[in-house]
């Protein structure tokens, strides 16, 4: 590392392909409307003006790495960058949560990376270095660890950047089971993908559709719709739906590893993209295993953490193992400090009341759509089925929607198709908080949330429709769990 | 009103200073003048092209408001309460939707106190206080004095300890 005075660095050179390639398509997308527009005006313009657009890319790369300079100081880590506006960012080796490490295909073909640092501050790209080499990247990344733990220095020095190959491996993947994996991976996302294409088309105007679909064509098309058909479109899209899921599993999840490093887990992954991540054991705040419908039943299931100021990408939530047998994960819950969940039997659900207020819309709908079938049109019949259904899945829900506590956590069960059980120690509690409705206070019941750092927005850590009294207790049951929880792990060893 | 041991034991909460009770019945009135007002232009015109009686609109939006304005607040203030211990903060507040919110001062990340246009008049700030939990990112506690939010801000900050884990 830096003896004396640090010095300021640049990116990798091959940065300048990697902008280049990055800025040019940008820019085309935004000319090729330029371009639809003037299509009258022949060929010969629209390739000046890709000629001036790939210089300028070219100009707008050279800018940006000769202006982009990184300092690694002792203790943090200082970033440069911008033309006209000077942009100049110090990020202390001690707010640093999370060094993510990431390979493209481009980068892995010059031996660079992408390196992100995360602070768990709200800014999105609060430290991006893209990309420098490789072999940088290891030892920047070693050296702020060392830069947050001082005392861990020596211990840290022995370890080089290929130490990772000797840490022992809490989880891996062979080829055959994530092939199988890619099968629960099922993903209509190509249609999403092609409608946004014709979207596009329709958009810079090189499809006119109102000469592609005509009315004597929509008959023609009318006269050709079988079952068949249907059905072999139905399978097409289906089969499609299944190839795409393997294929992004795979891409995602080739050669799947995660080990124990010093500071947590790292995990590394990916086929084209090769990613490693830290997910450092003491900003996991709760422990999430979650399972579809089938790969339940078939014994597979999802463990991944809930971070703290983690990869905003996957919304604070890193995959620990995207596909294992129960026994596979119980000893990566346990690595990571977390208790392992309670029989299904300790479980409690909310009380039967609780029923009424999950019904209640549903089956109020149902009873008025089939009024309405009866007295207006019996089409409103299929309307009060679906109701019906939707209020027996809301029934499922009540059912499933269970909790447990013990000496260390608080354990949540939810979810009707994808089942997720999360775990949470009390010493990750932010903060506590009963709330009821208009309609809970009528029938003597209360949500119990228990907020934790980096929680999802949409899926908290509640327990709902508790009875009243319960909840207060439950309450003030984990507020204490917290507080002497936290006194035992001040008393412990403590870092920093 | 069913019986809820949620307002059982309110002598165990500290209320919210009265002023916050004007405070409340201005940020009903200044919306409801500007509705009335609308709503006599409305009266001047369009409404006119209808069978309504002169004056009927304006005056069923005033005469709301004015209801709103005198009713409303003093229930909203008696639903407010906290309670602050060695270790944490209660806070009770809402009336169709009733929260209690236990803050642990040792995850308070950072406090601001607060003080609106409405608010300033008559001393009155809001202290709000910021953990890094998702729902609970900031609980903010209406209806103090100007300078007991400031009291309890530096009381919270003597005690926030900087851990994050």
């Amino acid at each position: 590392m830096s003896d004396g005075a640090p010095e300021p660095r640049r990116l990798h050179p091959a940065t300048l392909i990697a902008r280049w390639l990055k800025v040019v398509p940008q820019m085309l997308a935004g000319g090729i409307g330029i371009a639809a527009a003037a299509r009258d005006q022949g060929a010969g313009r629209f390739l000046l003006f890709a000629l001036v657009m790939l210089v300028l890319g070219g100009v707008f790369a050279l800018v940006y790495w000769w202006r982009f300079r990184y300092t690694v100081g002792a203790s943090e880590i200082v970033i440069e960058k911008g033309l006209l506006q000077r942009q100049r960012r110090v990020i202390p080796f001690d707010r640093v949560q999370d060094i993510a490490i990431e390979q493209r295909l481009l980068a892995r073909l010059f031996g660079t990376a992408k390196v992100r640092i995360e602070t768990g501050g709200a800014a999105k790209d609060e430290g991006n270095l893209d990309m420098i080499a490789l072999a940088d990247a290891h030892a920047l990344r070693d050296h702020v660890r060392r830069g947050t733990r001082p005392a861990q220095a020596a211990a840290d020095e022995a370890e080089a950047p290929e130490a990772a190959a000797e840490e022992p491996v809490l989880f891996e993947m062979d080829l055959p089971r994530l092939l199988f994996s890619g099968l629960f991976g099922f993903s209509l996302i190509f249609l999403a993908v092609i409608s946004g294409l014709v979207q596009q088309l329709d958009q810079f105007g090189f499809v006119e559709w109102d000469d592609l679909f005509t009315e004597e064509r929509a008959d023609a098309a009318a006269n050709m719709v079988s079952f068949r058909l249907v059905f072999g479109l139905a399978a097409l899209v289906i089969m499609l739906g299944v190839i795409a899921g393997i294929v992004r599993t795979v891409t995602r999840d080739f050669g799947f590893k995660l080990t124990r490093s010093e500071a947590g887990f790292r995990r590394r992954r990916g086929l084209v993209t090769l990613s490693e991540v830290v997910i450092p054991l003491r900003r996991t705040q709760v422990a999430v295993v979650e399972s579809g419908l089938v790969s339940r039943m078939l014994g597979w299931h999802r463990l991944s953490f809930q971070t703290l100021g983690a990869d905003r990408k996957e919304g604070g939530v890193q995959v620990a193992a995207p596909f294992a047998r129960m026994e596979e994960l119980l000893p990566i819950l346990a690595e990571a400090g977390f208790p392992a969940p309670p029989p299904a039997c300790e479980f409690r659900s909310s009380p039967r009341r609780a029923l009424i207020r999950r019904l209640a819309p549903w089956l109020l709908l149902a009873g008025a759509l089939t009024a309405g079938a009866f007295l207006f049109d019996l089409r409103a019949g299929i309307g009060a089925l679906l109701a019906a259904l939707l209020a027996l899945g809301a029934a499922l829900r009540w059912r499933l929607h269970a909790h447990a506590e013990d000496g260390r956590a608080v354990y949540v069960t939810e979810g009707l198709l994808t089942r997720r059980l999360r775990i949470m120690p009390y010493e990750k509690t932010q903060l506590i908080s009963v709330s009821r409705g208009p309609l809970q206070r009528r029938l003597r019941l209360a949500t119990l949330l228990v907020d934790s750092a980096g929680a999802s927005a949409t899926r908290p850590f509640h327990m709902v429709d508790l009875d009243t009294r319960d909840a207060d207790a439950k309450a003030d049951r984990l507020y204490r769990a917290f507080l002497s929880a936290r006194a035992l792990s001040r008393s412990g060893p403590r870092h920093a | 009103m069913q019986p809820d041991e949620y307002q059982d034991e309110p002598s165990a909460m500290t209320p919210l200073n009265p002023s916050q009770i004007k405070v409340l019945r201005i940020r009903i009135a200044l919306p409801a003048m500007v509705a009335t007002l609308a709503a006599f232009l409305l009266d001047l015109g369009p409404l006119r092209e209808t069978i309504l009686p002169q004056l009927a609109v304006p005056g069923a939006v005033l005469l709301l408001g004015l209801l709103a304005a005198l009713a409303y607040p003093p229930r909203r203030y008696r639903s407010w309460g906290y309670k602050e211990s060695e270790e944490e903060i209660e806070i009770r507040r809402g009336r169709w939707f009733r929260t209690r919110t236990i803050v642990p001062f040792g995850r308070v990340q950072h406090i601001d106190v607060a003080q609106g246009p409405i608010q300033r008049p008559f001393g009155l700030a809001t202290l709000i206080l910021h953990t890094a939990g998702t729902h609970g990112a900031s609980v903010p506690l209406p209806g103090l004095l100007h300078g007991e939010a400031e009291a309890m801000r530096d009381r919270i900050r003597a005690k926030i300890r900087q851990d994050l884990v």
